[in-house]
């Protein structure tokens, strides 16, 4: 069951990445990986923890690195 | 006017070393103090804690800080903050510490804080001893918050923590994990003693804006929610 396959590749990444906000979808043969995540280096441990639990199906990663900008304005508090 | 930087989650590790601090740049020119919202590290490791001590230390500002639960998962929490403190850096859990901004006296009291949810929809003290220590845990949280706030002798009070005191910043969450995200017992500390700002992370997909019953303005400054280095609040007037 595609469910619980979903489930299991979370809880692998929680395990394994510590990434708790990564969203798991399995569709067909293959496993949808989205959210945002601080570094490129995060990003690769996360597809390389759901594909050791995605029993064979193909990973396709859509994670993405959060952008942080320069520092820009401020807001008044009164 | 007091300007508050304040950010969270962070999650630096070797890997990212020295990428965070490059936006440092310039801070005291946009704020008198930093405050940061736990979960500095990924996997909770004073090797990472270390990591962050050098991306935090001396900036030119106060900096104060709270754990999240990323910091404590391989349970070297005190080390960590020792490694923090030793950095110049002030680590709160459930007290609290003053700083002089040009004549005005800031307090900042928090800590991590725990889930349990928020006024109709949350965990009870009832039943199987692991609900009550979840429970328990933010309960004991929240009345050592309620009296570091209410001790705070200062002009400008501010209430930092990880989990959230309010729903509203988690908008955008799925709404089944509200309970792991916060608890309204935080923001029921916040209103008993007055505070001008609360500030918590934790909740990266939340919102920034927010507010407590008691009309406490509350805001998620989350990296992945604020995507910028850090936001900055101006308090009191000018």
């Amino acid at each position: 069951m595609s469910e619980y396959l979903a489930a299991h590749i979370q809880e692998r990444l929680a395990a394994r990445a510590h990434e708790l906000g990564i969203k798991v979808e399995v569709r067909d043969d293959v496993v949808y990986l989205h959210g945002q995540v601080a570094s490129v280096e995060q990003c690769h441990q996360i597809e390389e923890a759901a594909r050791m639990a995605a029993e064979g199906r193909r990973v396709c990663n859509e994670v993405s690195v959060v952008p942080v900008r320069e520092p820009g304005g401020e807001e008044r508090l009164s | 006017m007091i300007r508050v930087a304040a950010v969270g989650d962070l999650h630096v590790g070797p890997e990212v070393a020295g990428a965070y601090r490059e936006r440092l740049t310039g801070l005291p020119d946009h704020a008198d103090l930093l405050l940061v919202a736990g979960d500095l590290t990924r996997h909770g490791t004073v090797e990472e804690g270390k990591v962050a001590a050098e991306e935090l230390h001396d900036l030119g500002v106060p900096v104060i800080t709270v754990l999240g639960n990323h910091d404590y998962h391989s349970d070297q929490q005190d080390d960590i903050t020792r490694v923090l403190e030793d950095a110049g850096i002030t680590v709160l859990e459930g007290e609290g510490t003053t700083v002089e901004c040009g004549g005005t006296c800031v307090g900042i009291a928090g800590g991590k804080g725990f889930g349990g949810g928020f006024a109709g929809r949350c965990a009870s003290d009832f039943g199987e001893p692991e609900m009550k220590a979840f429970v328990g845990h933010t309960k004991a949280f929240a009345e050592r918050l309620g009296t570091a706030l209410l001790g705070l002798d200062c002009d400008t009070r501010i209430c930092l923590t990880h989990y959230s005191p309010v729903e509203e910043t988690l908008s955008g969450e799925p709404p089944e994990i509200y309970p792991f995200l916060g608890s309204y017992l935080i923001a029921e500390a916040i209103d008993a003693s007055g505070c001008d700002l609360a500030v918590h992370g934790h909740a990266h997909k939340g919102s920034e804006k927010g507010v407590t019953p008691g009309g406490v303005r509350v805001r998620n400054v989350a990296l992945p929610v604020i995507q910028q280095a850090y936001a900055v609040y101006c308090l009191g007037a000018e």
